[in-house]
């Protein structure tokens, strides 16, 4: 079984597909940390990124197949998931193949299966537009800490960027300890490593009160349904909202 | 009385207004502004009542000159009594959406002192919020029946969608319950609304600089079960105003004692059900190409309890049935049991390269429970039971089977006294097997 491994990187997903066209080679699975315990029977060859094969892949994908794949392939990217670079290299292959019309092709698994892991992650996105809370620190800044699935915080920061336009602000993903920092004028992704409970970062917000107030109020004491409250707001992405705190 | 007590109560009063969509609008955020309007909407959270919550929704004031019957803001009513000036709500709406709690402000109010002096001050806070705090987020405004026109058409050039109640079906439970309101004084308004829209729009065609008027376009809500009216005539209305009005939603509300009057109907639980199938055959209406008539006649004016519209529709129409999934024009599909809007776009374009095996369009989505009664899929039917009305309506209501649990308890029956241990989990499925 032949393995290719990557460095978590976009470019470095582009550039596997470059190197197995190039090479001639089908890689069996395309994988981005070696495991730690090797066998036998895998041949495993790790890629080096290089920025140019990855542009020319990233042409070819946009030429070829459509812009549209190109905003699938990266959300499936984001995932993260153990076999994302697998189903990313299938679905390429098969779509250099049938060109722009590939994705008609839902009955096939290679694409019905990027096709939807991509909606979950748009799915994850829009949920999260909405969930993400602002804490005030002084006025001054905005923090939002949030722990999702996937890794969407590059998505959510132009949203975020040209609504609350006039306020600095942080979202930081604890998970994967990054964050995009908006200073007025422009977003930026980089690491992080802050612990939300700091004393900092929880002072008193009077509108925190009133919005915890408001939310309980506004519920119609006849109709409480929690099953129906979890089915749209998932209880793991409680931890981080104002109106569930303590 | 402090702001927070004035939250208290002006939230609570508004929190029986149904609509919740912040959708349809697509303003853009302007250099130095705050905020921007999201074309599909977005919610913020869930109450504890599972409705979400998109806007920050308060009555300006619930000090209510009318006394209609079914309302919790009557002024017959002893209930703390509180108003917002238009300063504070401002204020709310813009340091609640800093922290990105809400995605903007759903103002309403309880007439005070008269229609138009509830609508000027309602202006004010709107205005408020778009010329001080150059607040670009979504907003929606009631307005009040009985105000005047040229207030209407301004509030229109500020908000993003604005709504008229109509709460009865008929202008008899109106005459009945609401003896103050008229049909007419409620339809005026939105029939200015609806002219003022269309006019927007074609003078938008012409000239680029003209301000969008009510760009998500108006709502209205109704009260289900407050008065006798039947499903279908609520339903026709619905399709009226869909048609004449061009109305973005209605909104259903299942009638909740919350005063009591010798008009009003006694009862216990809120029609929850009847509400809950008026929205699907409302979804029906808008997505799905249904007419109202259709769905109901006059032999049957109540929706069914057990079954929902669609697939009863498609249980007395079973001579249209079964189709070809692979032929079937896109109209046809909707129409099918089990195949939503989705599903269908998704059948539409993976046909087009090949044509759809039945294992295919469990993947695509299609809930095969329902749909495999009505549909064949290259030639064949997978239905079981044939085109037989009484048994697909038995194989719709079919239950899941009762899932094992330990509620249950598994015995060996025995002639002797029972001398045994309360059975185990385990036996539950050795009970099956018969190795007891």
């Amino acid at each position: 079984m032949l393995v290719y491994y990557f460095d978590k990187t976009f470019e470095g997903l582009l550039t596997c597909i470059y190197e197995a066209y190039y090479r001639h080679e089908n890689p069996d699975k395309i994988l981005y940390s070696k495991p730690l315990q090797e066998d036998f029977l895998t041949e495993s060859v790790s890629i080096y990124t290089d920025p140019e094969k990855s542009s020319k892949v990233y042409k070819a994908i946009r030429e070829k197949i459509s812009q549209q794949s190109l905003v699938h392939i990266y959300n499936v990217f984001l995932t993260e998931l153990e076999d994302s670079g697998t189903w990313v290299y299938e679905y390429v292959k098969f779509g250099f193949k049938i060109g722009k019309q590939l994705d008609y092709y839902l009955s096939d698994d290679r694409v019905l299966r990027i096709v939807n892991t991509s909606r979950k992650v748009m799915g994850e996105r829009h949920r999260l537009l909405g969930l993400v809370c602002f804490r005030s620190i002084n006025n001054e800044l905005f923090y939002a800490p949030i722990e999702p699935d996937f890794n969407v915080t590059a998505l959510l920061a132009p949203h975020f960027a040209s609504r609350l336009a006039d306020q600095n602000w942080i979202i930081h993903d604890i998970r994967r300890g990054i964050g995009a920092f908006y200073n007025k004028s422009e977003w930026v992704l980089s690491e992080l490593d802050i612990d939300p409970q700091n004393a900092e970062l929880n002072g008193s917000d009077c509108f925190q009160e009133l919005w915890k107030n408001y939310f309980i109020n506004i519920a119609i004491k006849d109709r409480i349904n929690p099953k129906l409250q979890k089915r749209c707001m998932p209880v793991r992405y409680w931890k981080y909202l104002s109106e569930m705190q303590e | 009385m402090d702001i927070f007590e004035k939250l208290e109560v002006l939230s609570a009063a508004a929190k029986y207004d149904v609509s919740c969509s912040s959708s349809g609008s697509t303003r853009k955020n302007t250099p130095g502004g705050i905020g921007n309007a999201e074309k599909s909407g977005i919610c913020h959270s869930w109450s504890a009542d599972g409705r979400c919550i998109s806007l920050l929704k308060v009555l300006l004031s619930n000090q209510c000159i009318y006394n209609c019957a079914y309302c919790v803001n009557k002024a017959s009513n002893d209930i703390p009594r509180a108003s917002f000036t238009p300063d504070e709500v401002a204020d709310l709406t813009i340091n609640f959406y800093r922290r990105n709690y809400i995605e903007g402000l759903f103002l309403s109010s309880a007439v005070v002192k008269s229609p138009d002096h509830t609508m000027e001050l309602l202006i004010q806070a709107v205005r408020k919020l778009r010329e001080h705090y150059k607040f670009n987020g979504y907003i929606h405004l009631k307005a009040i029946p009985g105000a005047d026109h040229l207030q209407i058409a301004e509030a229109g050039r500020l908000v993003d969608r604005m709504s008229v109640n109509i709460e009865l079906p008929s202008n008899e439970g109106l005459r009945l319950l609401a003896p103050q309101k008229n049909k007419e004084a409620i339809i005026k308004p939105m029939n200015f609304i609806s002219s003022q829209i269309t006019q927007n729009t074609d003078e938008r065609k012409h000239y680029r600089g003209t301000s969008k008027f009510v760009p998500a376009g108006q709502s209205t809500q109704l009260i289900v079960g407050a008065t006798a009216d039947h499903d279908i005539s609520i339903l026709k209305l619905s399709e009226n105003l869909y048609n004449r009005f061009s109305l973005k939603r209605v909104y259903y509300s299942a009638y909740m004692p919350v005063t009591t009057h010798p008009n009003l109907p006694a009862i216990n639980n809120p029609p929850l059900l009847r509400e809950h199938r008026l929205y699907q055959a409302d979804w029906l209406l808008r997505y799905y190409g249904f007419k109202a008539d259709e769905l109901l006649d006059i032999g049957k004016p109540n929706f069914d309890t057990e079954l929902d519209p669609k697939s009863d529709w498609a249980i007395r129409n079973i001579r249209l049935f079964p189709v070809e999934i692979n032929q079937v024009d896109y109209e046809m599909l909707l129409r099918i049991p089990g195949i939503g809007v989705r599903s269908a776009l998704r059948i539409v374009t993976a046909r087009r390269v090949s044509s759809l095996s039945y294992d295919d369009l469990k993947k695509l989505g299609v809930v095969l429970k329902r749909a495999k009664y009505f549909i064949t899929c290259r030639g064949k039917y997978f239905g079981e039971l044939g085109m037989n009305d009484i048994l697909i309506r038995q194989g719709l209501l079919l239950k899941k089977p009762v899932k094992i649990t330990k509620q249950l308890a598994w015995e060996q029956l025995s002639i002797f006294p029972p001398l045994f241990t309360p059975p185990q989990i385990e036996d539950s499925y050795t009970a099956i097997t018969g190795e007891l």
